[in-house]
């Protein structure tokens, strides 16, 4: 288990540097980093199966200006974690995907109240290397960078070992627990939470013309979907 | 005028995915773009450390943009930096360069990346995680990166033309037609998997004579989820409800 921990360290530590200080390639996003965490704890397809709907939950919430969205980087990581680690013992039924996801919504809070603290340190940095500039020291530009990015990474891999670890316990001890009677009114849930992504979807893509476009394909695909399986 | 080598530049180029390696709430992206710029700096004013010290403050004023959108100024203001030191330009018109630019590129690359290039690889790549995980994760990656990259290079390789060419390239671009196009995408494959779930969740329900009403329903709680958005509840408030009613019905 240690070593599982370790390794989730390092993604988790790449993965938060991808979110806000280096690169922004995507290696964030939920699909990638739940599926990291469903093979590192594993159960790679439970980890793929909660990150593709986490993958669009937050996505009307964006990163613009000072505005911090909740982290579903982290809320991915518990999720990934709770999933594989349940689906190895008990199977991962509609009821457990759906309160995995529920319940990772303290850490999607939790980890951007983290990252507001980070940024606030990082202005002490920032005006560090201010004044050492002023000073004639252009090497402080570099001692700052690596300063912020460092805390970032630090922070990542705090946050990690804090989501995985919970998701572990909660995939392995709560989950568990669930009757069937919990379990399908879960599952009953789950249908909201899609539509909720889809919803995000359809929110930060929305202009005059992707109304029509958005409803109509839902309705075709609907009906296709029904009646294909209704036949069959 | 002596111009920066390639070595710099790349240098540069590289150094720009690291510019919010400090984000801060006072500057934003100050100390990223000061680092990003600083090789092309000390090799400009190698034999000047006060130039030098007078442009890295210049560059550690307030910056922020959309960081993909980042190159294009960071190029340009190289370029401006160049003929600066050689004594073309006022070394203040940089500030006001980068200020007049980086609000406008923001809201064009905000427009373009988070509002529509990210939303269709993530809704490509849960599509295709269905079929298998791998799968999904290669869309995400490949539908979002094969124009991000080629947009840090594009935009940095205008900027370092010129202030000029930095325009030419964000007409030339057609940002506008391309984040409806997208958008336009990214609705069609939402569409398709809210329609796809909704459609095998009404066979668990029920018959046929039942499909439309629950259609209807979904669309109304989409449209209610959307009017919600616009009223800036955030998705975690949501799931936050859901949770506790999720939790009394447990409890009950």
């Amino acid at each position: 288990m240690y070593f599982q921990f370790l390794l989730a360290a390092v993604i988790g530590s790449i993965a938060y540097l991808d979110r806000t200080a280096a690169f922004q390639v995507m290696l964030h996003r939920p699909l990638v980093v739940a599926t990291a965490m469903g093979a590192v704890f594993g159960n790679v397809f439970a980890g793929a199966q909660v990150g593709a709907i986490l993958e669009l939950l937050y996505l009307a919430r964006l990163p613009v200006g000072a505005s911090i969205p909740p982290d579903d980087t982290g809320a991915a990581m518990f999720a990934g974690a709770a999933a594989a680690v349940s689906a190895s013992s008990v199977g991962l039924s509609a009821g457990s995907i759906t309160a995995v996801l529920l319940l990772s919504v303290p850490c999607a809070e939790l980890g951007k109240a983290a990252d507001r603290q980070v940024r606030r340190i990082n202005g002490r940095i920032a005006s560090l290397t201010a004044e050492s500039v002023e000073k004639g020291d252009s090497h402080a530009v570099e001692q700052g960078l690596l300063a912020g990015v460092t805390l970032f990474a630090l922070s990542g891999v705090v946050l990690t070992l804090l989501f995985t670890g919970a998701g572990v316990v909660v995939g392995r001890q709560l989950l568990p627990r669930f009757g069937p009677a919990s379990k399908s009114f879960f599952a009953a849930l789950l249908p909201v939470l899609i539509l909720l992504g889809a919803a995000s979807v359809f929110s930060c893509t929305r202009i005059g013309r992707t109304a029509p476009v958005f409803y109509l394909t839902m309705a075709m695909v609907f009906a296709a979907t029904f009646l294909f399986r209704w036949a069959g | 005028m002596e111009g920066t080598d390639k070595a710099v530049r790349r240098s540069a180029w590289r150094r720009q995915f690291l510019l919010q390696g400090c984000w801060n709430y006072e500057g934003m992206q100050n100390v990223g773009f000061a680092y990003s710029i600083l090789p092309a700096l000390r090799h400009i004013y190698r034999e000047k450390p006060e130039e030098l010290t007078k442009a890295l403050k210049r560059h550690l004023e307030y910056f922020n943009t959309q960081p993909a959108m980042g190159g294009v100024i960071l190029g340009a203001a190289l370029k401006l930096e160049e003929r600066a030191a050689a004594g073309e330009v006022d070394s203040r018109d940089i500030g006001t360069f980068k200020v007049g630019l980086m609000g406008s590129l923001g809201a064009i690359g905000d427009a373009y990346f988070w509002g529509a290039l990210r939303p269709m690889a993530s809704v490509a790549g849960a599509v295709l995680a269905l079929v298998h995980p791998f799968l999904g994760i290669a869309a995400l990656l490949l539908v979002y990166n094969l124009s991000h990259l080629p947009i840090r290079w594009k935009g940095f390789s205008a900027g370092i033309e010129g202030e000029e060419k930095a325009v030419e390239f964000l007409k030339g671009s057609g940002f506008a037609a391309k984040t409806e196009d997208r958008k336009i995408v990214a609705a069609i494959l939402g569409g398709a998997y809210a329609g796809a779930v909704c459609g095998k969740t009404a066979l668990m329900f029920g018959s046929g004579q039942a499909a439309p009403a629950f259609l209807l329903l979904a669309v109304l709680t989409v449209h209610l989820l959307t009017v919600l958005f616009r009223k800036a509840v955030s998705p975690s408030e949501i799931l936050l409800f859901l949770l506790i009613i999720g939790t009394l019905l447990v409890w009950h």
